[in-house]
């Protein structure tokens, strides 16, 4: 009967150091995972100003070479996780009541939650189908290339972006997903205000309110529109621009040629290139979709 | 012309019977059951006089006789807290729940249910002991150590007094815990063979472990404002920061949405936050 009583040894791990926890929980969803997310939403919707002018931003993170990885763990993954799996053991903790009250605190309360876990599902399966999870080559060639996951190449930035948005499954699952985690990380940033004693009074956490949305509103704008601007992408002619950009670099010593970093590399057949149409009837990630 | 008056149209809407629905219990742990009663309609009741008739009559609207149904109450003024019951899915005090008022909303029918949160004793009567052993944890009073005179207590701010007068005037009803998504019920069932003591305490330490709720958490920053009150101020710190304490609060804000006393508890939420995030630190740092 009683919901005090932690069932499992981590349930009992965290209830007792509540308080730490929840305060780590609060500090992570703010830095790194959402500070991350919205460099990322901007960082991804400069693919409105051109493939070159996105293959350069995407060079500028891949520079980081060996230590990509690292970072990627410490300041990416892991948080998103701890954030993920503690988050939810707080939405179990509680038991929404929205159908008795509705009124508009209570509907965020749920939404808060709610959100976070299409958000859970959505970067699980987000990172999956771009990034992998993991790049060690037993994992790609067995498991994620074979499933159709794994799709994004950094020296073919927005080409093979462009490739894994065809059809219109994935751009809606990505365009709920990222309506989603907007929703969250602004809503999140106006309860990490109550939580942290930022905003104290009734006006204060109004203007909050206001701020947050404007917040959400325009992050949903960015994070929508890089969506647009992959969709909207002319695949030849950009594999054009980053082939360029590639040769240039290998040329100029800049990096070292990295045919597995590049479009059509584990692919066979190689991705035939002539007519955009026939691109993506021939690209070999139409299996999943 | 005189006739047509709103006034006169409402009086004669008025109905001669009022239909009451009520979730009953007949022991703790017991299954609760939905009972209909009709009472007589008299001008200006409330909830607890519809009670009272129902009880009198103690027969259901389909004519079989019952057992009289319990409730709790006290001052009848909204100020005890102690009718505090769901009516038309809604917490709040019977004693000041109109009865015009709710047919206005809803004309067929009055609902009326237990509190959700506490162990129900019986039909509309729960045990509220969870709401106390909350202001016990946090230490919501004034430590005083004797009978002499010490004179005139120190000067409080104008300011100060328009801050925590309205917190002084929380009654232990339990609406916003009642109300709160983050505040689950916590029910033990007597074991064979155990004493009412060893039961109680039990159940103090499974309440010890569940959420403080908005009430205590306005309390004590009641009381860490006192000038007295304040040489406990990190206790109650501590106790806000322990398991269950504030960080269980989600921000649903439904407590402040509910509280009849118009207790600003999202503000003692947010200060109270403000004031263990401030603690925390110097508890790392001032080492
Ligand atoms: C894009 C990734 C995410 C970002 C940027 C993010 C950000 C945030 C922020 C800033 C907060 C506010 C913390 C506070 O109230 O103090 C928060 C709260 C929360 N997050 Fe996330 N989050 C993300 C993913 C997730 C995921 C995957 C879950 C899993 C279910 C989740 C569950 C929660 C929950 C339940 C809360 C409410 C905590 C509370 O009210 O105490 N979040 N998130
Ligand atoms: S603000 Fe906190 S205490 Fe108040 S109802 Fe919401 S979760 Fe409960
Ligand atoms: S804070 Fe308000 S709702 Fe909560 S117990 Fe006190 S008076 Fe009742
Ligand atoms: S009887 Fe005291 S509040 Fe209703």
């Amino acid at each position: 009967m009683t919901s005090a009583q932690p069932s499992s040894s981590i349930g009992s791990f965290l209830h007792r150091n509540d308080f730490l926890v929840r305060r780590l929980h609060s500090l992570s969803g703010l830095v790194p995972v959402g500070a991350y997310m919205t460099v990322h939403l901007l960082v991804n919707a400069s693919i409105l100003n051109g493939a070159a002018a996105f293959q350069k931003n995407v060079n500028a993170i891949h520079d980081l070479g060996a230590i990509l990885p690292v970072v990627e763990w410490t300041f990416i993954f892991l948080p998103i996780i701890f954030h993920a799996v503690v988050g939810i053991w707080i939405a179990s903790s509680g038991k929404s009541n929205t159908a008795q009250y509705s009124f508009t605190g209570n509907r965020r309360y749920s939404m808060q939650r709610l959100t976070g876990y299409l958000a859970f599902i959505f970067i699980f399966v987000h990172v999956f189908h771009l990034h992998g999870w993991f790049h060690a080559q037993w994992w790609l060639s067995n498991v994620a290339e074979p499933l159709g996951m794994a799709q994004f190449r950094p020296y073919s930035a927005a080409s093979t972006l462009a490739a894994a948005m065809t059809g219109f499954v994935w751009p809606i699952f990505y365009a709920a997903g990222i309506i989603a985690c907007c929703y969250h990380l602004a809503n999140g940033i106006w309860t990490a205000g109550i939580t942290w004693g930022v905003w104290l009074t009734p006006a204060a956490q109004k203007r909050a309110t206001v701020a947050c949305t404007v917040f959400g509103v325009a992050l949903t704008v960015v994070g929508l529109s890089a969506l647009g601007g992959v969709k909207t992408t002319n695949i030849k002619e950009a594999e054009a621009v980053e082939t360029a950009i590639y040769e240039s670099r290998v040329q100029t010593g800049e990096i070292k040629p990295n045919e597995h970093k590049r479009a059509g590399d584990h692919h066979e057949p190689k991705l035939p290139v002539p007519e955009i149409g026939q691109v993506i009837e021939a690209a070999p990630i139409s299996g999943n979709n | 012309m005189i006739a047509a008056t709103p006034e006169v149209a409402k009086e004669r809407r008025k109905p001669q019977k009022i239909n009451v629905r009520i979730l009953r219990q007949d022991a703790p742990g017991k299954p609760q059951y939905w009972e209909r009663h009709q009472v007589d309609y008299e001008p200006d009741m409330n909830v607890i006089s519809v009670l009272q008739k129902v009880a009198a009559q103690s027969k259901t609207s389909d004519g079989s006789a019952v057992a009289p149904v319990s409730w709790d109450c006290g001052c009848l003024e909204e100020v005890c807290g102690s009718c505090t019951m769901v009516i038309n899915g809604r917490v709040r005090q019977s004693c000041s729940a109109l009865v015009d008022r709710l047919l206005e909303q809803a004309p067929e029918e009055i609902e009326l249910r237990p509190m959700n949160k506490f162990p129900v004793v019986r039909d509309l009567m729960v045990d509220r002991s969870r709401l106390f052993r909350a202001l016990q944890r946090v230490k919501a009073w004034v430590p005083v150590d004797g009978y002499y005179d010490m004179g005139a207590g120190p000067k409080i701010s104008r300011d100060d007094q328009e801050r925590d007068y309205p917190l002084s005037q929380c009654m232990s009803c339990g609406c916003c815990l009642d109300a709160c998504p983050q505040f689950t019920k916590i029910e033990l069932q007597r074991q064979p063979n155990e004493s009412e003591d060893d039961l109680k305490k039990r159940r103090n330490e499974a309440y010890d472990e569940g959420f403080v709720g908005p009430h205590a958490i306005s309390q004590a920053m009641l009381f860490n404002s006192n000038p007295v009150g304040k040489n406990m101020a990190d206790e109650r710190l501590e106790a806000l920061m322990a398991p269950g304490g504030i960080q269980a609060c989600g921000n649903a804000q439904n407590c402040v949405s509910v509280c009849p006393k118009q207790i600003p508890l999202t503000t003692s939420i947010a200060r109270a936050g403000r004031a263990v995030t401030v603690y925390a630190l110097k508890k790392i740092f001032d080492r």
